[in-house]
């Protein structure tokens, strides 16, 4: 309990942990209350086309007429949606894998460390592109081969986190008492190793909202649903004369991003006060 | 190059060759599981009789079992045979060739830009350490670190391209002009001007980054403690050691950025309408050309391994201590 008051306590001390915290909760809002927010619908077509920010519409309209300040707050919901879900899967494969591969040793732990050496030195990206490409343009789909594709990152730091962790009285007390292997490794290992991957995993957040955007961005989003990433594709034929529809759902993108970036690095400083000493020296 | 060097260097290269098997496995099959009959779509038709079909298959031995296909595959990357495109009925080196030049030109030029500014600004923002400047740099940092490489193009598009038009909107030459000699290189310089700018603000904050945490890591370590406790000068101590040695997980970005630059920013491409390979994998991707696509990811895998053993032993250069590893 006091390991995890000093923890939270460290981190609101970090500048960037706070911000961080202050804009995610600010998105959360918008997203949760994002119909009671957003003034329209975000699929309600007017005549008002293209019409620039004004009071009735504060970002202005796009080429269907519909408000795109409603439209980003809307697309609120499906970027953090899918960067919660993509790093969640994320980080509970890297978890598993990372803590069996470290625990094991031995061939699998190489056949295992090849893997995620192979990944990670790949551009997931188009392996992403080419899923989705063929497989169809479902956010469900998008959200697990995000999360299926970026695991390797959190194995690599649970598996390291293992090998010390292994090595430690408690793990060997508990070996000699005669717990299980996958005892030890869920009751003991995981829970006290896995704050590195959970750090790890703000700045996937943002990763998976950036790759979700680019999708989006080259049509192979979902349909159904209304994403930033979209809207950016959609407005991009009307630029030239309509800059509103093309400026605020990249700055939403860009906020949102930033936004998991300094969580990241409040919660590595948290976890590594050391360094964070060095830094703020 | 003493013996322990040339052992890691053995091992890398072996393990750099299992890479690029693995990757064209796992590729392959990834492709050919996927939905979708590649025969259906190259007729082109809706509803193509199944003789087209037929003949189509046997043509592109789509008839045989997953696994005669993969070894047939396999061996022909052995004599070098890249594979052949569906789509566009060509070799696939014959698509791939004009594209090469495009693509590293923008690419390139962008690391090369990104990796020299990127370490040079790190260096500078340690110098300014606990000043006013070094939060800029930071924030500055952040914000391009989130942004959508699309998107920033498309931004700097609209305000320098649209709105001052001091640069080209996209393509890579001015059509109407036809410019012959060095008229032509200065219009290729014009186009390449917006896509390269683009790519840099993207690759900027990595560089910067690493390179800001390293020289940070290097002042803690005991070298520089002792150092200066002997009375050598700050100023030579931080250039004769310690940037030396903060470079070098620096280096070892740029080596796996030049490995990636070879796919080209595919999204950068598209947003400037520029020639280049990503240009050409995502088309590859819609049509569901397959083999082009498989052509694309080996030659990438075998670009990546190269890049990454460059940069092995330029790093073992940089730091000794590397080679006892």
């Amino acid at each position: 309990m006091r390991f995890r008051t000093d923890f939270a306590k460290r981190y609101l001390s970090s500048r960037y942990g706070l911000a961080g915290l202050i804009m995610f909760l600010t998105m959360l809002i918008m997203a949760l209350f994002a119909p009671v927010i957003a003034p329209y619908k975000p699929t309600d077509i007017s005549h008002d086309m293209l019409s620039p920010p004004s009071k009735v519409h504060p970002f202005g309209t796009d080429h269907l007429g519909r408000d795109v300040f409603s439209r980003v707050v809307h697309g609120a919901r499906v970027s953090l949606t899918v960067g919660f879900v993509a790093a969640g899967l994320s980080a509970l494969i890297g978890i598993v894998i990372g803590a069996l591969s470290g625990y094991i040793g031995g061939v699998f732990d190489e056949v295992i460390s090849k893997i995620i050496d192979s990944f990670l030195m790949f551009p997931v990206f188009f392996l992403i592109l080419i899923i989705v490409a063929v497989f169809g343009r479902n956010l469900v789909y998008i959200m697990l081969v995000i999360g299926l594709t970026t695991w390797p990152s959190n194995a690599r730091i649970m598996r390291a986190q293992t090998m010390s962790i292994k090595e430690k009285a408690f793990v060997k007390i508990a070996r000699a008492n005669g717990e299980s292997p996958t005892r030890i490794i869920f009751t003991h290992i995981i829970p006290n190793g896995m704050y590195p991957v959970v750090a790890n995993s703000a700045m996937q957040i943002g990763g998976a909202i950036l790759t979700e955007a680019a999708l989006s961005f080259l049509g192979l989003g979902d349909p159904s649903v209304v994403s930033w990433g979209k809207m950016i594709n959609d407005a991009r034929s009307y630029m030239s004369f309509a800059w509103w529809s093309i400026v605020f759902p990249g700055i939403f993108t860009v906020i949102t991003v930033v936004t998991f970036s300094f969580i990241g690095d409040g919660l590595q400083q948290a976890l590594y006060p050391k360094l964070s000493e060095v830094r703020n020296e | 190059m003493d013996v322990l060097f040339a052992k890691y260097l053995f091992r890398r290269i072996l393990s750099a060759v299992l890479l690029i098997v693995l990757v064209i496995t796992i590729n392959f099959f990834i492709i050919h599981l996927a939905p979708g009959d590649p025969a259906t779509i190259m007729t082109g038709l809706e509803n193509p009789s199944p003789q087209i079909i037929e003949a189509l298959k046997r043509k592109y031995n789509l008839d045989k079992p997953l696994l005669v296909q993969y070894f047939k595959y396999m061996t022909n990357l052995l004599k070098g045979d890249l594979g052949f495109s569906y789509v566009y009925d060509q070799p696939s080196w014959k698509l791939i060739g004009p594209r090469v030049f495009p693509t590293l030109s923008i690419t390139v030029t962008a690391s090369v830009l990104a990796f020299t500014l990127g370490t040079y600004l790190a260096v500078l923002a340690s110098r300014l350490r606990k000043k006013f400047g070094d939060l800029i740099f930071s924030l500055i940092s952040y914000v391009l670190y989130a942004m959508p490489s699309f998107w920033l193009g498309l931004i700097l598009i609209l305000v320098f391209a649209s709105k001052l038009r001091w640069f080209p909107t996209s393509g890579m030459f001015d059509m109407r002009a036809s410019y012959e000699g060095f008229r032509k290189v200065l219009d290729y310089l014009h186009h390449l001007f917006l896509p390269v700018f683009t790519l840099l603000l993207i690759q900027l904050p990595v560089f910067y980054r690493v390179t800001r945490a390293s020289i940070v890591q290097n002042l803690r370590e005991d070298y520089v403690t002792v150092l200066s406790a002997v009375g050598l000068p700050n100023d030579k101590l931080f250039k004769k050691y310690v940037m030396k040695n903060s470079i070098i997980p620096a280096v070892t970005i740029f080596g796996i950025t030049l490995g990636f630059s070879i796919t080209g920013a595919a999204l950068i491409e598209i947003v400037f309408a520029w020639p280049g390979m990503g240009r050409l994998l995502l088309d590859a991707v819609f049509r569901r050309d397959y083999q082009l696509l498989l052509s694309i990811y080996f030659l990438m895998a075998v670009f990546i391994s190269v890049a990454m053993i460059v940069t092995d032993i330029v790093i073992a250069v940089l730091d000794p201590r590397v080679r006892l590893l």
